[in-house]
């Protein structure tokens, strides 16, 4: 058998199609809306409902579906909360976790995988002994369609130590760079925030959009979360990346090289974004940027 | 008096990846270096410190032999520990568990600490490693100390009697916490931004304790369950056209002439 977690019915197609692959699925709906538990028994199989979005509620219900139907794999996606509670389960059983997985192969009571690893840099291929804890990365596979109604039955979790005090969502674009075919990418380099209206004036001159590394979104928050990009952030294949005072860590690196051209702008002429460039200026951004507007307006 | 312990990682360097000559990573080539997000916790722990008055031990599993080649990184990033913030460091060097995966260091962590009875209030350790970076070794560890665990703090905003409160973040928003202690916290890059050690602290460093043990020494006994098959390096190669122009007006024509030959201009 084989333990599902969903976190949200926009992943469990892609976990299906997988674990459909290897074995007998049940599904552990990591979930506290009712609407979305239907949506997630619409693709046929048993629906375990947990009322709770803490990992630490995660790891108890998980952990009690784990003792009793005994799973040979527990598939989840990458996400911070399922993380932290499949590795409090990994933690306890010394079940062996991989996370951002690509690909997945039986091997009778082993499993195969494939992840990225070094920012992406190198595929890792191991093979684990099952029981096995597998988070496979977001569109790594085709999603299966829905089909059926799955029985939903209620999960409990132990009370755990941890007190939820407050909650703040996080304010966001909702552009979605990952569809823009031009990106200006704005890294430290920028000094100020209303220095980043340089980037929209040149995204506009452009027709694209306006992207971050993760300094600028993260500790910054100049710009919001949702176009941070790279290896925690979002992965985008544009046709043009722009990398302004971006230094071209392997982090944020990862999330373009499907880019079909870079550029880098960069006053530093040693940084490690000129060897993930195609092209690049050695120069200052709030001199080039000026001109280059400007030259492209009149164009 | 409160101890605490911190969790420090010499990972592969994922600034220096070169391919063998067989498309293969070049592993042998790709020297350690203590994992960027071990830093803040560093910093973190230099600050609790103060607040609690008790002991800093870091503790450090080398992941990547073999040993001989590999002690001299991992020491460099153990000393950075101690010169950061530890008392004392703790370093497991065992061939026979090469590589780790991440279910051996946390059993190989839990087995030190328990041979030496330590008893850290709260145990710190980064939200990722720069090499394999699936972070689960922090939590891994509180599972097997029985310790409670919270991942992704971006604030320790105080420690009151036997509770911690902490912001965490996650991808959809921030919450802020109450944990009770003793306590394992894994820290995002965003909790501080850590500074350098000193000359000083460095050269204070070199005189204070460190254990480097072997499974035997601690008492531990499993092997890993993980073997690696292949490890083959992504190549995407780029043209590297850089130009250097003082003059700005002609650096920024020559660009534009370029990407209109590439055709991704409107
Ligand atoms: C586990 C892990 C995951 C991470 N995930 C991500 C991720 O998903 N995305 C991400 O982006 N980062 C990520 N990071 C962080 C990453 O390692 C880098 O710290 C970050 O990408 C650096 O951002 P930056 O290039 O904006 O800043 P910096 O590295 O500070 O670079 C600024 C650059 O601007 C240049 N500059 C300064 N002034 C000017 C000027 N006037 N004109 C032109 N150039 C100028 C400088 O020469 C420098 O190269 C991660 C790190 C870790 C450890």
């Amino acid at each position: 058998m084989i333990m599902v977690v969903s976190q949200a019915p926009e992943d469990v197609g892609e976990l299906l199609a997988v674990a459909r692959k290897l074995g007998e699925p049940f599904v552990l709906a990591f979930q506290t809306s009712a609407e979305k538990v239907d949506e997630v028994a619409a693709y046929g199989h048993k629906v375990f409902r947990l009322r709770s979005d803490r990992p630490e509620a995660l790891f108890s219900a998980a952990n009690r579906l784990y003792g009793e139907l005994r799973p040979q794999l527990i598939l989840g996606p990458s996400t911070k909360n399922v993380r932290d509670g499949l590795a409090l389960l990994a933690g306890l059983h010394d079940l062996p976790l991989a996370s951002e997985v690509t690909q997945v192969s039986d091997e009778g009571s082993y499993v195969r995988y494939s992840r990225g690893f070094m920012s992406e840099r190198v595929i890792m291929t191991a093979k684990v002994p099952k029981p096995a804890v597998l988070l496979l990365k977001q569109k790594a596979v085709e999603p299966v369609g829905k089909g059926g109604k799955g029985e939903v039955v209620e999960v409990s979790s132990e009370q755990q130590g941890v007190k939820l005090l407050e909650r703040r969502p996080k304010q966001f674009s909702g552009v979605r760079i990952e569809d823009a075919e031009v990106v200006i990418g704005v890294g430290r380099g920028f000094k100020s925030k209303e220095d980043i209206q340089l980037a929209f004036e040149l995204a506009k001159a452009l027709g694209g959009q306006v992207g971050a590394t993760r300094p600028i979104a993260t500790d910054l928050k100049w710009l919001p979360e949702d176009v941070w990009i790279g290896i925690s952030g979002k992965r985008i294949a544009p046709k043009l990346y722009f990398a302004i005072g971006v230094s071209g860590a392997p982090q944020h690196m990862a999330g373009v090289s499907d880019a079909k051209v870079i550029v880098a702008i960069n006053k530093d002429k040693a940084a490690p974004i000129f060897k993930y460039a195609d092209y690049g200026i050695v120069g200052d951004l709030y001199k080039t940027l000026p001109v280059l507007i400007a030259k492209l307006k009149r164009q | 008096m409160k101890d605490i312990a911190v969790l420090v990682k010499a990972s592969l360097n994922p600034e220096i990846v070169r391919q063998g000559s067989d498309g293969r990573f070049d592993i042998d080539y790709t020297p350690l270096k203590i994992s960027d997000i071990d830093r803040n916790a560093l910093e973190e722990a230099a600050r609790l410190k103060g607040l609690l008055g008790g002991k800093v031990y870091a503790i450090s599993v080398l992941s990547w032999g073999p040993v001989r080649a590999r002690d001299k990184d991992v020491k460099l990033a153990v000393q950075e520990a101690l010169a950061k913030a530890a008392d004392e460091a703790y370093l497991i060097e065992e061939e026979e568990i090469l590589p780790t995966d991440q279910a051996i260091v946390a059993s190989a962590i839990a087995a030190l600490m328990k041979s030496k009875g330590l008893r850290p209030a709260i145990v710190l350790a980064g939200e990722a490693s720069v090499d394999e970076s699936t972070s689960q070794v922090p939590a891994r560890v509180a599972a097997k100390l029985g310790y409670s665990f919270v991942g992704h703090v971006n604030k320790i905003i105080e420690v009151k009697g036997d509770k911690v409160v902490v912001e965490r973040d996650v991808e959809e928003y921030t919450e802020i916490l109450e944990v009770p202690l003793p306590l394992v916290i894994s820290v995002t890059q965003s909790i501080n931004e850590p500074k350098p050690p000193t000359l000083i602290q460095i050269r204070m460093a070199s005189k204070k304790p460190l254990h480097v043990l072997s499974a035997k020494d601690i008492g531990f006994t499993s092997r890993p369950a993980r073997s690696i098959e292949e490890m083959k390096v992504v190549t995407t190669s780029r043209k590297q056209l850089i130009i250097e122009e003082a003059n700005v007006e002609k650096a920024v024509e020559k660009l534009l002439e370029l990407l209109h030959k590439e055709g991704v201009l409107r």
